[in-house]
Order: C-alpha cells, then structure tokens, then sequence
C-alpha cells in the first residue's frame, strides 16, 4: 500500500488524555477566573467566588453536554435544551416552587430540583409527543413543537406571577434572565451538582450509540442499538440536567448549541469526544462568562449583567447562522 | 459454531401497520447460507416490510421468522446485529464521519461500552474495506464520494458486523448500470465466497434474474412465485405480478432470458 489510508481510532487512552487535557484547561480557567473581581481579595470574598463559579461550572457542563447529547439523538444541529423547551420546562418547576415557599414543608434545595426535573420531563415528553409520527421524529416539528411548548410554558410562568405576592415579582423577574445568584446555597449546588454528574456519565455511556443512529434509525437498530430506549435515556439524562442547570441559575440558552458546535469543529464528530469536550468546555465558558458579566457590570451602568442575557446575546445571531448554513446544504 | 448453514426462515408471515389492513398476508421465505435470494415485484407490494420483519424491527401479526431455528425477536438487538446485517436504499451519514469511522460502527455489537475499537475490530474493519473496495478513501467522508462509493461504503459497515445473514434493500435504485453490475457482483461473492445468505430487495429484473440463486416475486403482500431464475422468469409469473405485458428475449445459453415490458 503507498499511503496509509486509515486514521488510528480512538483509543482509550487517547479518551483519557482528552479527559486530562481539559480538566486541567477548565481548572485552570476557573482558578483565572475566581481571581478576577471588583472586591478587594479576601478568604471570604474568593469562597463565595468560588461557590459561585462551581455552580456555573455544573450549569455550564450541564446545559452544554446535553446539548451535544440532543444534536447526536436528534440529528439536527439546532437542537438545545432552551430551544426545545425543556428549559422552560423546568423552569416552570423552579418558579412554582419559589411561589410555594413558605407554603410546603420541603427545603429549598430539595423541592428546586424535584418540581425542576418534573416540569422537564413533562415537557421532554409533551415535544417529543408534538414532533414524532409513528416513532419519526422530524427535525423542524421539533424545533416547532420547541417554540410552541416554550410559548405555553411562558405563559404559565405568567399565570404563577399573579398569584405571587407584587413585592417578589422582581426577585421572580431577575431570576427569569438566567443568573447565578449572589451566595450559593452549598446544599443546592451538591445536589444539582450530582445530578449533571450523573447525567454526563449516561450520556456519555450513549455516545458511541449516537455515532450509529448518524447513519439512520434501520442502520442503527440493525447494529444492535435498542433505538427506542436510547431516546428515553437521553430525555431522562438531559431533563435531569437541564433541571439542575435551571434550578441553579435560571434559564440559560444557547450555551447548549454553541458549545458542542465549536467542539465538534475542533475535535471532529465523534460524539464520545463531543459530549466530554462539550461539558468542559461549557464549564470553562460559562465560568468565563459569568465573571465577565460580573466585572463589566458597573461599566454599562447595569449593577451587575446576568449572564444569560450575554449567551442569549451571542447565541441569537449564532442560530441564525446555524439555519442558514443548514438552509445551504439542503439541494433545493 | 455449528457446521449446519445459517438459515433465515420467515414461515406464514402476516403483518399489519393497522389494524384489518394487512400489508404482508402469508409470506413465507427462506435465505439459505451461500446463496444470493433476490425479492421482486412492485412498489407497494410488501418488500420492505418483509425485510423489516426479517430485521426483527417489525413484529409479525401472525407467522413468524427465524434464524437457524430461534425467532428473531426472541433475541437482544446485540445479539442479533451479531448474525444479521442491513444495508439500506440510501447511504446517509448525519455527521462527516470519515468511511473509515462508518465502517467501524458496524463494530457497535461486537464492542463494549463506550465502543473503543481494539486490534481485532481493526482487522474486520480493514477486511470488510478491502473486499468492498473502499480502503483507498477511508479517510474520506460519504459526502465526497459518489453513490456506488458509498453504497459500498454501506456494505462494508454491514460486513464489518460479521454477520452471517445480510439484507439489502434495492441498494442499486440509484446507481449507474456499471456500479449496479459492480454491486450485484459484490453479493454474488458474500454468497459463493464468504457463504453468507443475501437477501436483496429488488427494481431490476434482468440483474436479479441473472445473479440471483433464487428469487421471489411478490404482489400485494403475497408471493406469486418462488424458486430459481429459470423457474420464476416467466411472461405469465411477471405479468401477473407487474400488470403489464412482457417479452422474454432469449439471452445465450444456460442464461435466463431478458425481461423487457411492452
């Protein structure tokens, strides 16, 4: 043979270097990142950092390795939590449980991620019912049925604002941009934390089958891929951590879309490389971001910039790229 | 291992999307280890489904398909990936997988977990290349490559699982009469050479009748006849099937002769 036609196929330990390489990377962005601030640099000061910046690790990892994990199981490169509704979802679970505060006996670390997760699973299960026929699922009646659910589920957070108490509706409202408040409750952030965790790891033990289903749901399910439970993996492993994402810092979007897609143009299309890389990248990102926000925030005059407004910012234009160069590639 | 040929036996098949619509209505096949069974007759008569439920992705009404003795649906989806293998009309591939990269995931049943190919997987895959002719672009992604390349693409994927049944369904609609004769020959060979049972799903009369070892012709989920291209090409057989007049053109000996519809 005169020239080598194959290319060397992931190994374990290349996965593992990978692994290595950007736990070190995200470490060492964070690190960066609970130096940077505006208060002068105490104990107490870089702890609550510190806290801060781990819970937008866990939303950033979170939100983005299940947006990896939905672009593989959908095969639509639009595909995100936010976009599809599962976001709202949640979040309509989060805000209900701040409206019943005082009224149950849960604590807030406890009911937040419960009523977050029942309210992404019911919508996971509401889009993926609106989208598919007969076991089909269409890419552009799901980012249709996303819309449609998110419009309804808006509507609902409205309905739960008049029922609370006038004096909180802008403690509701700041919540409602997508940020990381000011102390974390440590209960709360283990809690979600273990969820995206154990989310990450199924997904992850997905991946290889998401490679399959690229080639077509036959292909996949003639290789041995149980197509079927594959979906409901992911829904349960993405609506678990969109959850905790949302009941962490609210509804943060695009995140899910960016992220994988500059994963996957750097490190190429494997999806057991996209979704590991995806939820390191998204942590460093969103530690990033948030200390952005948190900096420029006296800047612009705004206090501080919740850091959802700056992803929905780059993410807008981003999904409008994406759909057009979709637009491109499909012959007319 | 046993010695005893793998066969695929589909006995009395009926299948029904709805309810008192029955799209199969008592088929029965058989896909024999060393022979190449081409599956003809018109749109809508049934072909696909039948491979569906030959794939085990369709569960029959009433009837049942086996595979050397067990029913398909008995088995886990590893399990069978392991003995049956699909190759589908149209080769697509969501994501810019290189062929070398497609033609590993055919290793999906055979690998653990997270998939990682190891030495072994390797080899198939490389064997599955070489006999498909595609080794010189694995590194290449199905987009750059025309549509005979990729349908070999698609086989080498399903050979790559090591199978002892593969299914193809009308892998040829859409090729050019060189790489249509190319991909006849390719099946020709799993049969006589890797004593695999190919079962194609088929558009083109003359090319099944002249490769095929035996041949089915269905209509309206039914099969109108059965047995070796010498027995089934027949002007009454097609007609009935196709509803439309034939002329047979005789071909040179011992070949069976051309189908042309008036």
């Amino acid at each position: 043979m005169t020239e080598p036609a194959e290319t060397p196929p992931l190994s374990a330990g290349k996965l593992a270097a990978t692994v290595a390489a950007l736990l070190a990377g995200t470490l060492v962005v964070g690190g960066l990142c609970s130096l940077v601030g505006l208060a002068e640099l105490t104990a107490q000061v870089w702890l609550s950092r510190a806290l801060r910046l781990l819970a937008a690790a866990a939303v950033g990892a979170g939100l983005a390795a299940a947006g990896a994990a939905l672009q593989g199981l959908l095969r639509n490169p639009l595909a995100e939590p936010y976009i599809l509704g599962v976001s709202s979802g949640a979040g309509v679970g989060v805000l209900l449980g701040l409206a019943l505060t005082g009224t149950i006996a849960m604590p807030l670390w406890a009911s937040t991620p419960v009523l977050a997760f029942a309210g992404a699973l019911a919508t996971c299960s509401a889009v993926y019912a609106i989208a598919q026929r007969r076991g089909r699922l269409d890419p552009y009646s799901l980012i249709l049925s996303g819309v449609i659910v998110n419009a309804f589920n808006g509507a609902i957070m409205l309905t739960i604002y008049l029922y609370v108490d006038r004096y909180r509706i802008a403690e509701f409202a700041y919540w409602a941009m997508g940020q990381l408040p000011d102390s974390t409750n440590l209960l709360l952030l283990v809690v979600c934390g273990g969820c995206v965790v154990a989310g990450w790891l199924a997904l992850l033990a997905q991946a290889s089958a998401f490679n399959v289903l690229g080639l077509g749901d036959d292909v996949a399910a003639s290789s041995g891929v149980s197509v079927h439970r594959l979906r409901l993996v992911t829904f349960a492993a993405v609506g678990l951590m969109t959850a905790a994402a949302v009941a962490l810092a609210g509804p943060i979007g695009f995140l899910g879309l960016i992220v994988p897609h500059i994963c996957r143009m750097v490190l190429g299309p494997d999806h057991r490389v996209a979704v590991i890389a995806s939820g390191f990248v998204g942590a460093a990102g969103l530690m990033a971001a948030e200390t952005l926000c948190r900096t420029i925030g006296p800047w612009v005059g705004a206090g501080r910039v919740p850091v959802g407004i700056l992803t929905a910012l780059i993410g807008g234009p981003f999904f409008i790229y994406l759909l057009r160069r979709r637009f491109r590639e499909v012959p007319a | 291992m046993t010695d005893r040929p793998h066969v695929l036996d589909a006995d009395a098949v009926v299948f029904a999307y709805r309810p008192g619509e029955p799209v199969l209505r008592g088929v029965s096949l058989r896909g024999q280890a060393g022979r190449l069974t081409c599956l003809l007759g018109p749109n809508g008569s049934g072909k696909t489904t039948l491979l569906k439920c030959l794939l085990g992705q369709l569960t029959p009404t009433s009837g049942e398909v086996l595979l050397d003795g067990v029913p398909v649906g008995g088995r886990s989806p590893r399990e069978l990936a392991r003995l049956v293998a699909y190759v589908p009309q149209f080769p697509t591939s969501a994501f810019s997988f290189t062929v070398q990269q497609i033609v590993l995931t055919g290793r999906f049943a055979h690998t653990g977990a997270l998939s990682l190919a190891g030495p072994k997987d390797l080899a198939v895959a490389r064997e599955a290349m070489r006999m498909t002719e595609t080794l010189a672009f694995a590194r290449r992604t199905l987009a750059e490559l025309s549509g005979g390349e990729s349908q070999r693409v698609m086989i080498a994927r399903a050979l790559a699982q090591q199978p002892s049944v593969v299914l193809l369904d009308e892998p040829t609609s859409h090729l050019d009469i060189k790489n249509q004769l190319r991909i006849y020959r390719m099946m020709e060979r799993l049969a006589d050479d890797w004593r695999m049972a190919v079962v194609c799903v088929s558009h083109d009369v003359n090319l099944a009748g002249r490769f095929a070892d035996d041949l089915v012709v269905m209509r309206d989920g039914r099969v109108v006849a059965a047995g070796p291209p010498a027995e089934v090409i027949r002007a009454d057989v097609l007609r009935e099937a196709y509803d439309v007049e034939i002329d047979l053109i005789p071909a040179p000996p011992d070949d069976v002769p051309l189908v042309r519809a008036r």
